[in-house]
């Protein structure tokens, strides 16, 4: 018995150190070196994330971890505010302008970037990198067939068909705020005859195979490339641009002045032709975001850093 | 894809993204471990302390019911307001939900000991603490060992919903699942070891009961 008791004390003993110390192995405190990188729910945030955390951790000293699957663009805003997070992988220019610093919708591209860049600096205390180099905004696709075969190349091209093709769309495109499919018709001065709203991810696979005959989608969606859909021209520029960008607490860049130049490196370097192809890999390939982003910063030689391997 | 079976497609997700399966299987584990050993740290002694005070047990446990009772994601949401995202918020709401099953078998285990086996060790000149670890400790220690296997399956649980605070674990990779195009397969790569982790839990934990019982109160 006497034994046992003695077992039992050092047992809980033992648990109780290794409690302590993996607390620090666990936790990820804000002071420790330790660079935290929001995601959102959607297959891109995540794949850049992982772009992110894993350049981080192979090029430098400091160690990298996601806070993954936050609900939307106010709660990356929020975490990143409240320092709960340094840096914020995907935040789209005119996503920001709109849902977090509450101004009207810009639609020049380089305009509304600029107003993210410098609001974000005064009001928040970020620094907001220029796009990697896609944006994802709705767009207007047709089959390649159809754009040779109808000469369909910009938006306005589709008005002598707006009452003989059938319109698949996201179903939550027809009442979005400011650029919903009220707004569109006054803009382009067409009204679809045939429209079929329906959940954004079935409406590839809907013009993939005939059901309809344009569709309107988000533009780094994997199956772009993959079905070959052509995009047509946003001539009358209706869609406000939500180019992709990294934001970042400052306080981050003046403790570890190192980071910005590392950071730079991914701006301009990811295509809309890679995101879509990362996009499809992990959407329909069954691959993992970090599995991906692994591959991507191997293939274009990102890992420059002394243990190279 | 779309050729494979589901089964096909299990078997594919595990081959190329193996080592991104069992980190998170690791971060899971750690994370439902550690709520319960904080929960432990303080739910057993409190558990002994109130099985000598009646007024105090039954107020203690009712607080601990009232927890309970709290579902696991709004819990999260009120941690988090409080402590922020990530791994913290998910180990400090595992401990809250552990100490129920903590308190109350040790609570019930220390109060099921024979008063007769008390009174003897009392008659054989043991002082409090003598009695505390040579009698009723060891009498009562598997049910106390009891709730916690019942603490780290229910923390198992809710720390797969802990991705939704930004935690990670096997739960993003069911929530990936649910976003993907045809994500069946991932969603059950994801609960599949997560159902495996607590099915192994409380098969060892089921053998440290046996190992802790006293040999005197073995069948």
């Amino acid at each position: 018995m006497k034994r046992r008791a003695k077992i039992l004390i050092s047992t809980i003993t033992f648990m109780t150190m290794i409690a302590t110390c993996a607390c620090g192995l666990v936790d990820n405190q804000p002071s420790s070196n330790q660079i935290r990188v929001t995601a959102l729910t959607t297959t891109e945030s995540q794949i850049v994330a992982n772009i992110i955390v894993q350049l981080i951790e192979h090029e430098t000293p400091y160690r990298a971890s996601i806070v993954n699957n936050l609900g939307s663009a106010p709660m990356q805003h929020q975490a990143l505010y409240r320092h709960d997070a340094d840096i914020q992988a995907v935040a789209y220019d005119g996503g920001e302008l709109t849902a977090n610093l509450h101004l009207t919708p810009i639609k020049n591209a380089k305009r509304a970037n600029q107003t993210v860049r410098s609001e974000a600096k005064k009001r928040w205390d970020q620094t907001y990198l220029p796009t990697y180099g896609f944006a994802n905004n709705y767009a207007f696709m047709v089959k390649k067939s159809a754009q040779k075969k109808y000469n369909l190349y910009k938006i306005s091209d589709l008005k002598q068909w707006q009452n003989k093709f059938s319109f698949g769309v996201a179903s939550e495109w027809i009442n979005a705020p400011g650029v919903g499919y009220r707004h569109f018709k006054q803009a382009y001065h067409m009204a679809f005859t045939k429209i079929e709203p329906m959940n954004i991810g079935l409406v590839y696979s809907a013009l993939k195979s005939g059901k309809v005959n344009v569709i309107l989608g988000y533009s780094t969606d994997g199956r772009i490339d993959s079905y070959r859909l052509k995009l047509l021209k946003d001539n009358k520029h209706f869609f406000p641009p939500y180019n992709c960008g990294m934001l970042i607490n400052n306080y981050l860049l003046r403790n570890h002045p190192d980071l910005k130049p590392l950071l730079m490196r991914l701006v301009g370097n990811i295509s809309i032709h890679d995101i879509r192809r990362m996009n499809f890999e992990v959407d329909d390939r069954l691959l993992e975001p970090s599995t991906v982003a692994h591959q991507f910063l191997v293939k274009h030689n990102f890992f420059r850093g002394k243990n190279n391997g | 894809m779309a050729n494979l079976t589901l089964w096909q497609q299990f078997i594919y997700y595990y081959q190329h993204n193996g080592n991104y399966i069992l980190s998170q299987f690791n971060r899971t584990f750690l994370m439902s471990v550690y709520g319960v050993l904080f929960a432990a740290i303080i739910g057993i002694p409190l558990g002994i302390v109130i099985a000598g005070n009646t007024h105090l047990g039954s107020f203690v446990l009712e607080f601990a019911n009232f927890i309970q009772t709290i579902p696991s994601l709004a819990l999260l949401s009120i941690v988090m307001i409080g402590m922020g995202l990530g791994v913290k918020t998910v180990v400090f709401t595992v401990t809250l939900y552990s100490l129920l099953p903590i308190i109350k078998n040790t609570y019930t285990g220390m109060c099921s000991v024979d008063k007769n086996i008390i009174d003897s060790g009392k008659g054989m000149g043991m002082t409090k603490l003598q009695l505390l670890y040579l009698v009723r400790l060891p009498l009562s220690i598997s049910v106390i060992v009891a709730g916690l296997k019942n603490a780290l399956v229910i923390a198992i649980g809710i720390t797969s919903i802990g991705s939704f605070v930004g935690a990670g674990g096997l739960g993003d990779i069911i929530i990936r699942g649910t976003n993907a195009t045809s994500g069946n397969a991932i969603i059950l790569a994801g609960a599949f070891p997560t159902a495996l982790m607590a099915v192994l839990v409380d098969l060892l934990l089921n053998l440290v009961q046996n190992w802790v019982q006293p040999k005197g109160l073995k069948k």
